[in-house]
């Protein structure tokens, strides 16, 4: 999944102010740049499976997305949406490569520009595949803590939202152990520096966080915005073995527990954007993208009433805008790439797929 | 190159330029020259046997030399056009000898192209060289997938030290992997090169020019072995063959090295320059 780069081209890079497409409604890929200014670094994802010196970043010293449809469909649901209702579940899914991830990076920076608190997952398969240090959970007998990736979470958790972590306040007590607890009133940024603290407690802070953010969005004081990338994980199987050498089910893993219960719409306030993918998932098959396959029968039930949203391939104009951008950053260095001949060799060899648009380009 | 293709059988031993041009000649083993020249012998779906050959071509038969390197295809098997600007031009342009030429392919027996030769305008034969050179065991989806891993490492690289730079040197920065690819080759291709020649019972270096094709291989050779060699055991190609190009369009690092100390000893040993008959 190509979870690290928030960038993506698009030629005629205008500075887009957020409001703007929105009134023209979804006129389709309108090949407009969005450019992730300053104010906005820390929240656009960052974690992903590219090793960190493909960064689109650092090659182009600059971000850019691609708007396209899916994108500005949900988009416009988000604008739409009515927070006395209960939230409403979004899941984004297709072929692989063709910008799962990236329109859920793009509604992430949507939402935080109207500052949104956006609770962000970047990959759930990480969860429930190849994790050292598995503890048995204090707070319940049969489930399993992972403290690394707890505190992980909880760091970029923190970078992400400062400002809320001082706002919130939590409404119950909760006791970490005979010494230390945390009191009723105080901010939620306490729970996340005792998580980050003290690596045992990560996972339940992880879930104390959540339950409380999960309840106080009810009241109105911000919105909450679920997005999960790789949210078939939640449903599927793990590698993850118990000390008697038995695979594990997720619903013995803590972490998966408490998002599961975050993505269920008992609460209202907010949405839950889900992603879903098959590259990084366990025990599915290749071919697998349409939600019933990947998320398998207990998934789809409990994410029963929820808009698919279909991300396709590149059309015609956004294959041309695509191009385009490669060939102003200088990107596309071969010189026959400029040529009618290159360009529709490129249409042919990729299949409009952007994933292998891109892995192509980048040789050439 | 026609003699390699119409030839029945080629020599083996350092031949002057005059029999490279296209006198049938034998492939032998037993000389010291690696010749490059195929020898396309026997015919397709047909057994052949030496007395045919004889009697084909006027084999010399020379002692202590065995025959090499032949194909299954016969001299009357015309090589594939893949180029696509060949087949589009229309009637009307075509010269008299272009439509005699066009009209006699659709009766003569051409050869199967090989797999890896496309009419892509990417496509470039010394890139498909070097992956043939690369390859491994007849891995070349490996061989391939690290040719481009490799030119896609140097360009990240000049990218990177492009955006570093001032807007002067930002226009000295080339950042086109395929001209380094070959600008890097060019640079490490040696003028003049080494050969053993036997005379009074001793090998004696003879300083010798090489042919153009000598001249890549070595180059492309060098490179090969200076990474698969020379390095730490650990990092991998792209990123070692990456380096090297790098430091060779520079004219720096060991490649490069190399050429200068094969072009020493060959000024070193220049008095037996006239050990050299062709």
């Amino acid at each position: 999944t190509m979870l690290n780069r928030v960038t993506r081209l698009v030629p005629r890079a205008r500075q887009l102010d957020p409001g703007h497409f929105l009134h023209g409604g979804p006129q389709g890929p309108q090949g407009l740049a969005v450019h992730l200014d300053d104010q906005v670094p820390d929240e656009t994802p960052r974690a992903g499976s590219r090793p960190s010196e493909d960064d689109p970043v650092k090659t182009f010293n600059e971000a850019c997305l691609m708007v396209r449809r899916p994108a500005l469909e949900l988009l416009r649901y988000l604008d739409g949406t009515n927070f006395a209702h209960q939230a409403v579940r979004y899941v984004l899914y297709g072929e692989k490569g063709t910008g799962k991830t990236l329109s859920l990076c793009h509604v992430i920076h949507f939402c935080a520009k109207r500052d949104w608190l956006v609770v962000h997952v970047p990959d759930a398969h990480q969860w429930v595949k190849s994790c050292r240090g598995l503890l048995r959970s204090a707070y319940s007998r049969q489930r399993f803590d992972q403290p690394v990736e707890a505190s992980s979470w909880l760091k970029s958790f923190k970078t992400a939202n400062e400002r809320f972590l001082s706002q919130i306040k939590i409404q119950e007590t909760y006791m970490w152990n005979k010494r230390e607890s945390t009191e009723k009133g105080r901010p939620l940024g306490e729970v996340v520096e005792q998580g980050l603290t003290r690596v045992k407690n990560a996972t339940d802070a992880v879930g104390i966080v959540l339950k409380e953010l999960k309840s106080q969005s009810c009241s109105g004081a911000f919105r909450l915005l679920v997005a999960v990338d790789g949210a078939n994980a939640l449903w599927g199987r793990t590698t993850l073995k118990r000390e008697d050498k038995s695979l594990m089910a997720p619903e013995e893993l803590a972490l998966v527990h408490s998002l599961r219960k975050m993505v269920r719409n008992d609460w209202h306030g907010g949405a839950v954007v889900l992603a879903l993918s098959q590259t990084g998932s366990l025990f599915t098959p290749r071919m697998a993208c349409l939600p019933q396959e990947l998320l398998g029968k207990e998934g789809f039930d409990a994410l029963d009433p929820f808009v698919p949203i279909l991300v396709s391939n590149y059309s015609p104009k956004e294959f041309e805008s695509c191009v385009q951008y490669y060939l102003e950053n200088s990107w596309l260095q071969h010189e026959k790439a400029h040529t009618e001949e290159g360009k529709k060799e490129l249409l042919f060899l990729s299949d409009a797929n952007p994933g292998q648009l891109e892995r192509l380009c980048a040789y050439l | 190159m026609q003699c390699r293709t119409d030839l029945g059988l080629c020599v083996a031993f350092p031949p002057s330029p005059v029999t490279r041009s296209g006198t049938q000649k034998a492939a032998f083993v037993g000389s010291s020259w690696p010749a490059k020249m195929a020898a396309p012998a026997g015919k397709l779906a047909r057994g052949w046997s030496v007395l045919a050959l004889n009697l084909r071509t006027a084999v010399p038969r020379l002692p202590g030399l065995t025959q090499v390197r032949w194909s299954r295809y016969s001299p009357e098997y015309r090589d594939p056009q893949t180029d696509k600007e060949y087949y589009r031009k229309p009637l009307a342009e075509l010269t008299e000898e272009e439509k005699c030429e066009q009209e006699l392919r659709k009766t003569q027996l051409i050869k199967a192209a090989p797999a890896a030769k496309t009419s892509s305008v990417f496509e470039d034969p010394v890139i498909s060289k070097f992956i043939n050179m690369m390859m491994k065991g007849g891995n070349k989806v490996l061989a391939r997938s690290l040719m481009t891993q490799t030119l896609e490492a140097v360009k990240r690289k000049q990218f990177e030290k492009y955006h570093a730079a001032s807007a002067e040197e930002q226009a000295t920065i080339e950042r086109n992997p395929y001209t380094i690819f070959h600008q890097a080759l060019k640079n490490c291709e040696p003028v003049i090169g080494l050969v053993p020649i036997l005379r009074g019972g001793h090998f004696y270096q003879v300083p010798v020019p090489l042919p153009a094709r000598r001249r890549r291989f070595l180059a492309m050779k060098w490179m090969l072995t200076e990474c698969r060699e020379k390095k730490h055991r650990r990092t991998l190609m792209p990123e070692k063959l990456s380096h090297e190009l790098l430091e060779a369009f520079h004219n720096q690092g060991p490649v490069i090295k190399k050429k200068h100390d094969m072009h020493k000893m060959a000024e070193a040993n220049r008095a037996l320059a006239h050990y050299r008959w062709w």
